[in-house]
């Protein structure tokens, strides 16, 4: 009996525990669900429409006038781009820029598609974890998240200067090499082989 | 043709003895109609991308966050995690790991690894294993490998020429070597004074 008794008792606990992990996983659901979802389903539908009254043709017209020195380059085109046209469509503004700075302006505009959440979730809504997750763990504390998105968002913008200058100048210093090497493939395909 | 429609127009809307009121009504009805259209289409749009992209996502984190507190694995997590995200060594450590050129496009896509890196953290800032302080550099030391998985569509969005491309790839992966531990640097820096 004993060792029936237990076993029932085993299986039992094993039952409950098994089903905890769901529970638990559930009850975070309904947190994330019912704490971010709503919020995000009304500014995602504002922004949309604010887009669609704004008209493409003007969201270009600012963004063509934004490329013309490192700054605007930099901070304020990856920042129109992202907030407007959000991830992915935001790198169509590359665009307007020419070829050598095009990789330096994904990398600019790629970076800063995460340290937008805190303030506009609108602009990549699909992985908005990369901030909320870690932000969930400062709700629990019960501590405020608007200085954390402050800060990741200021800090998001020098870091996409920072890269867009870093890698502005790597594809310079590649650019020459790459096309030495493609007038080598016109004159003599030799010489081509032997890099 | 069209210089005598426009001539037309005025004419009839002139003979027209009701024209004070029919003119600012179609103003107000189209205009209207056109708002109303495209507010209706942004809240479409917006609950297909909620369903498409946020909630099977919510729904996997939410399983993994479930199995994370209900198991106990999370004490395990937190001894492996919490030298590389409470010293800033451990941050660096961690972005070069996910800044390594040939590893960067691999953890890339969707995301999905820093969105979970940044769950497991989250949850150990929320058991007090890792100091609130650290989640401004944590977020770049998970973060150093973003959109590596996308030069190539990425530039082609931006509409460049493949030798572009050729070039770009290299060069965005190189520079994140770069920018990646500075970034975690100016993020480490600028937490001071961060829920203390």
């Amino acid at each position: 009996m004993d060792i029936v008794n237990s076993i029932t008792h085993g299986a039992a606990e094993f039952a409950t525990n098994f089903i905890g992990v769901f529970q638990t996983g559930g009850k975070t659901f309904v947190g994330l669900v019912t704490g971010i979802v709503p919020l995000l389903i009304v500014l995602l539908t504002a922004v949309n429409a604010l887009v669609r009254l704004i008209g493409p043709e003007r969201i270009d017209r600012v963004a063509q006038a934004s490329t013309r020195n490192i700054f605007l380059r930099y901070i304020v085109l990856p920042f129109l781009a992202v907030f407007f046209l959000t991830n992915p469509m935001a790198y169509t503004m590359g665009r307007f820029l020419p070829e050598k700075q095009k990789p330096a302006f994904y990398d600019s505009a790629v970076s800063f598609v995460h340290p937008i959440l805190g303030l506009f979730p609108h602009a990549n809504p699909g992985e908005i974890f990369v901030y909320a997750g870690i932000a969930a763990g400062i709700t629990t504390l019960g501590l405020p998240l608007g200085d954390l998105a402050v800060r990741y968002l200021v800090v998001g913008l020098v870091v996409i200067f920072i890269r867009g200058l870093v890698t502005e100048a790597i594809t310079r210093a590649m650019w020459p090499a790459e096309a030495k090497a493609e007038v080598a493939v016109a004159g003599a395909g030799t010489t081509a082989g032997e890099e | 043709m069209v210089a005598t429609t426009d001539t037309q127009t005025p004419t009839k809307t002139r003979r027209n003895p009701f024209r004070f009121i029919v003119v600012p009504l179609q103003v107000i009805g189209r205009g209207a109609g056109n708002v109303v259209g495209i507010l209706y289409q942004s809240g479409r749009d917006t609950i297909d991308q909620v369903i498409r992209n946020v909630l099977p996502f919510m729904a996997f984190i939410s399983f993994v966050i479930g199995v994370i507190l209900a198991t106990g694995v999370g004490n395990y997590i937190a001894q492996g995690l919490k030298p590389l995200a409470e010293t800033l060594p451990g941050l660096l450590g961690l972005t070069l790991i996910c800044a390594l050129p040939f590893l960067s496009p691999l953890l890339g896509p969707g995301a999905v690894i820093a969105q979970i890196i940044g769950t497991l953290i989250g949850v150990e800032i929320g058991q007090h294993q890792v100091s609130p302080q650290y989640a401004l550099p944590a977020l770049f030391a998970i973060n150093p490998q973003v959109g590596c998985d996308f030069i190539p569509v990425g530039l082609a969005l931006g509409e460049a020429e493949p030798q572009t491309t050729e070039i770009g790839v290299p060069a965005v992966l190189m520079s994140r070597l770069i920018t990646g531990p500075i970034a975690t640097i100016i993020a480490y820096f600028a937490s001071f004074g961060m829920y203390s």
